[in-house]
């Protein structure tokens, strides 16, 4: 029962906060810290658990909460990034009102997530996805103005998915007369392949407008951008990626391997829309100069090799994919909070347009963003190579060079708005309205230095998470992968970080030594700049302005996201059309009577004619 | 014997860089009808540099053209130079393509810091520029891939030496030329020199550095100049084979250092090819460049990678 009562627990400490914040204002951010901490905790402590328990009977459906391997990475994940971005929003949320809302929704998506990565039946699980779509509504919408629509999209994209999937949850019950995920999947290959190719694509809606996979992806970028920061990296970080969770409990827990890679063309469909999800996104990221915006669709392209992973169905590739969403979420969240922290000594800037060298300002913060830029890169030593690495590799060597190439790619286009977004905030020429630009508060330093160390580490000794990885995969039938802890063993090409890490310091140590033997360099001003014998006007003199324009130029030409035009134009449409429907409510009484009489009629006309009733 | 192989291929690489410097230069002065400095020049150049004032503009600057020059020898490492290698076998071309981005990067983030516009607009040519060879580039590096099976460089040249080398094989004679299409822009040759337009924004992103910093960049360049060309001739010539006639030797001390040999003399031809076409061509638009390799060098990649496919 610990499960039931560590879920209990957190529900009361939410309305706590809540409640508390309202008689005693200090004590509200302790309170979350606490709280949030403490399920760290208590899901670090449930390691190697394997159990389920039966903890309410409701309508004669059995709820039940479960813990093994699988989601036990995903929640340590969830109350990882809850604990660190609550401890962000410490600074962040400090001068806001009604902040006690805002912890207690915070915590509301945290429990709500945990709550959906240890349900053991689909209706727990839908009823801890709604109560996540509505707090992360709730969220979205926390800065009003500009935020509401963006909420409002989110929303009623959410409200779709939901539907779909609860008409799959009830489509499988009547089918096996049971919701509970360890009985499904000893049942499910009594099914016929039609069945289980509409139940995937009913929770496929679902997880797919959570996972931000186009076409349903249209929701992310306004919700991202809108967000309070720490709630970004929260949202970008985990909460998509809660779709990513569906998608494997789905293909590899309910329905299993030895199925879902038999049901004709519905992996090629997956696969390309994960390649088209990879590049457009990733594109249309270069052209963003909102530099939330940007990440949002970033994450949306990271999304997409995530969904490349694991719907590819090798070992090497569902191994990437779930590794690929540990780092994207750690990564990602520490770009969001490093963007978080230049939002707030900027009170509010976001335009890339408008910012610029601010490395002299928020080294720290410089630091954190390039880590985080590298990860997403995915450059040798962090993180984000080791995914990569296993996903291309077997993409490359399974045959599918198309995909690879979308993948390979992705990966430059990642180069170019990574380079923009550090180049634009901390490089290049400092305003001179930011001179008295003060560092980013510990509160907000302590998550993104944690975030960087594991970026680093990770990187260096991907053997660890790889571990937990492989008991995953195996407990979804594949074979384990022959891992050590620098690395990967295979016939078909190693991976040995080792090998990159002391050469990477050999040289380095040689190359400073020898830089260092040089004539001592003299330090000037960002205005002591050679201009070519031209005079150098300051203020002006900064290139930051449309960083990519003979790119800008050429792109927008024809990339647009016609996607979510089309559902905007759709939206008018039927808008347009409800509005012409209500005419006929006139207000008259006698315009009602004579629609009634037109009624009868129109019976009595049908009667006559083909005697139907 | 590892650490060994490392420094050899390093200082091989490293002097390679610099004679091919001087190379252009003199190759370039001769079509000019001058004489040109000597072939050393630039290791005198280096030298001198490095006892010349240089400004620094804070601590990426510094950081940001180490981190350059590590990226580039690490590639080398990467690579095999004729049968001398040293990290053949961990992770392969991936791998390589992975640590290709880190010296372009590493030079944008030193010269982004300058603050000098003339470099930022340099950084944003160079990667837009690199953006769409590498469309090229991994389409060919994918069929490739696709054709031996494997991700390792080193099998591809050992395949290559046992049957035929891939730019002599009708599969794989599109990607070859796709290659040559796109090597004058990835050495930053003209008609490509649109990044380091020395007329136009000073240089580029090497606007800022001096003493040191431009010796550091200089070694760098040949590197990359180096890398380039010897990935070319381990993907397409065969690396250090010579139509097996050294085969009996192979193994022995002698017959790493012949096919070492073979390896240089075929990267000095791609080489000064290069330096013809860049004699000769003026200046692109960046514009025009994107246009030019997403045209032609890219349609004829995706024709070869088609074929590949196809055929396996």
């Amino acid at each position: 029962m610990i499960l039931f009562y560590m879920m209990i627990f957190a529900f009361v400490g939410a309305f706590l906060i809540y409640f508390a914040g309202k008689s005693f204002p200090r004590i509200k951010e302790i309170l979350a810290v606490v709280i949030s901490f403490l399920l760290f905790l208590f899901v670090a402590l449930l390691y190697g658990k394997d159990f389920q328990i039966n903890y309410h009977n409701f309508l004669g459906f059995h709820l039940f909460l479960r813990i093994n391997m699988f989601s036990w990475l995903f929640a340590l994940t969830i109350t990882f990034l809850g604990f660190l971005s609550i401890i962000f929003s410490l600074s962040y949320m400090k001068d806001k009102k009604n902040n006690a809302f805002y912890y207690m929704n915070m915590l509301f998506v945290n429990i709500a997530m945990l709550g959906i990565v240890l349900a053991g039946d689909l209706i727990s699980f839908f009823i801890f996805w709604e109560i996540m779509s509505w707090s992360t509504f709730l969220l979205i919408s926390y800065k009003k103005g500009s935020a509401l629509p963006a909420s409002m999209k989110y929303i009623i994209m959410s409200i779709i998915g939901s539907l779909s999937m609860l008409i799959g949850i009830l489509y499988l019950y009547d089918l096996t007369d049971t919701t509970i995920i360890s009985q499904l999947s000893h049942i499910i290959r009594f099914i016929n392949k039609g069945d289980v190719i509409f139940v995937v694509i009913l929770f496929s809606i679902a997880f797919g407008i959570k996972n931000a996979v186009i076409p349903f992806h249209n929701w992310l970028p306004p919700a991202h951008s809108e967000a309070p920061s720490p709630f970004s990296a929260i949202l970008s970080g985990i909460l998509i990626k809660m779709g990513v969770y569906g998608f494997l409990l789905l293909f590899y827990v309910i329905i299993g391997l030895d199925i879902i890679f038999h049901l004709t063309g519905l992996t090629i469909v997956l696969n390309v829309l994960a390649a088209i999800t990879i590049i457009f996104p990733t594109f249309l990221a270069i052209l963003q100069n909102d530099a939330k915006r940007l990440l949002a669709w970033s994450t949306v392209a990271q999304a997409g090799y995530i969904f490349m992973g694991i719907t590819y169905g090798t070992e090497l590739s569902v191994a990437g994919g779930i590794f690929h969403f540990l780092n994207h979420a750690i990564f990602k969240a520490l770009m969001f909070l490093a963007v978080g922290a230049i939002e707030y000594r900027t009170k509010g800037i976001r335009d890339l347009n408008s910012l610029g060298g601010f490395i002299k300002k928020m080294p720290f913060t410089f630091a954190a963003m390039l880590i985080g830029a590298m990860g997403l890169i995915g450059l040798p030593l962090t993180n984000g190579f080791v995914s990569k690495w296993l996903i291309y590799k077997t993409l490359i060597l399974n045959g599918s060079p198309f995909l690879a190439f979308a993948a390979l790619i992705g990966t430059w286009g990642t180069i170019l708005y990574s380079y923009k977004l550090i180049h634009n905030i901390f490089l290049g020429q400092l305003p001179a309205k930011f001179e008295n630009i003060q560092k980013a508060p510990f509160s907000m330093k302590m998550p993104m230095m944690i975030l960087s160390t594991i970026i680093i580490f990770f990187g260096i000794l991907p053997g660890i998470p790889l571990q937990f990885i492989n008991k995953i995969i195996v407990s979804f039938g594949y074979h384990p992968l022959n891992v050590s802890l620098f690395g990967i063993v295979s016939d078909s090409g190693n991976l040995n970080i080792i090998n990159i890490l002391a050469a990477t310091f050999v040289i380095g140590v040689l190359i400073v030594l020898f830089f260092r033997s040089g004539r001592k360099s003299v330090r000037v001003d960002q205005y002591d700049n050679y201009a070519a014998g031209s005079f150098i006007p300051k203020e002006k003199y900064s290139y930051t302005n449309s960083f990519y324009a003979p790119l800008d130029r050429f792109l927008n030409s024809f990339l647009k996201d016609y996607i979510d035009i089309f559902y905007c134009k759709s939206a008018a449409l039927i808008r347009h059309f409800c509005n012409g429907i209500r005419k006929i409510y006139t207000g008259y009484v006698g315009s009602y009577v004579m629609y009634i009489l037109l009624f009868l009629a129109v019976l009595i006309f049908v009667q006559l004619n083909w005697s139907v009733f | 014997m590892n650490i060994l192989l490392m420094i050899l291929s390093a200082i091989i690489s490293l002097v390679t860089g610099m004679f091919f410097l001087g190379l252009a230069r003199k190759i370039m002065a001769m079509i000019h009808w001058r004489y040109g400095p000597p072939i050393y020049q630039p290791l005198i150049d280096v030298i001198r540099y490095f006892h010349q004032r240089a400004v620094s503009h804070g601590f990426i600057f510094d950081l940001g053209i180490i981190i350059s020059l590590i990226g580039s020898l690490l590639v080398v490492f990467f690579l095999p130079l004729g049968n001398i290698s040293s990290f053949s076998n961990s992770g392969g071309l991936l791998v390589i393509l992975y640590i290709l981005i880190l010296s372009p990067l590493g030079l944008a983030l030193s010269s982004g810091e300058s603050a000098n516009p003339n470099a930022s607009i340099g950084i944003s040519r160079k990667l837009i520029l690199t953006l769409s060879y590498e469309f090229v580039l991994i389409i060919i590096l994918l069929s490739l891939m696709s054709q031996y099976q494997t991700i390792s460089l080193q099998e591809i040249v050992m395949l290559q030496a046992r049957k035929v080398w891939s730019f002599a094989s009708w599969k794989l004679i599109l990607p070859g030329i796709a290659y040559l299409l796109i090597l004058p822009a990835m050495l930053g040759f003209r008609p490509f020199e649109i990044a380091g337009a020395s007329q136009e924004i000073s240089a580029g992103p090497s606007v800022e550095f001096g003493g040191k910093y431009l010796a550091l960049n200089t070694i760098n360049h040949g590197l990359l100049h180096f890398i380039t060309i010897a990935l070319f001739v381990n993907l397409f010539l065969g690396g250090g084979d010579l139509f097996g006639i050294f085969d009996s030797i192979s193994g022995t001390f002698w017959g790493s250092f012949v096919s070492l040999i073979i390896f240089l003399i075929k990267m000095i031809l791609i080489f000064v090819i290069s330096v013809f076409i860049n004699a000769v061509f003026p200046r692109l638009r960046l514009e025009q460049a994107t246009k030019y390799i997403l045209y032609y060098p890219l349609s004829i990649a995706i024709v070869g990678l088609i074929i590949v496919v196809a055929i396996n």
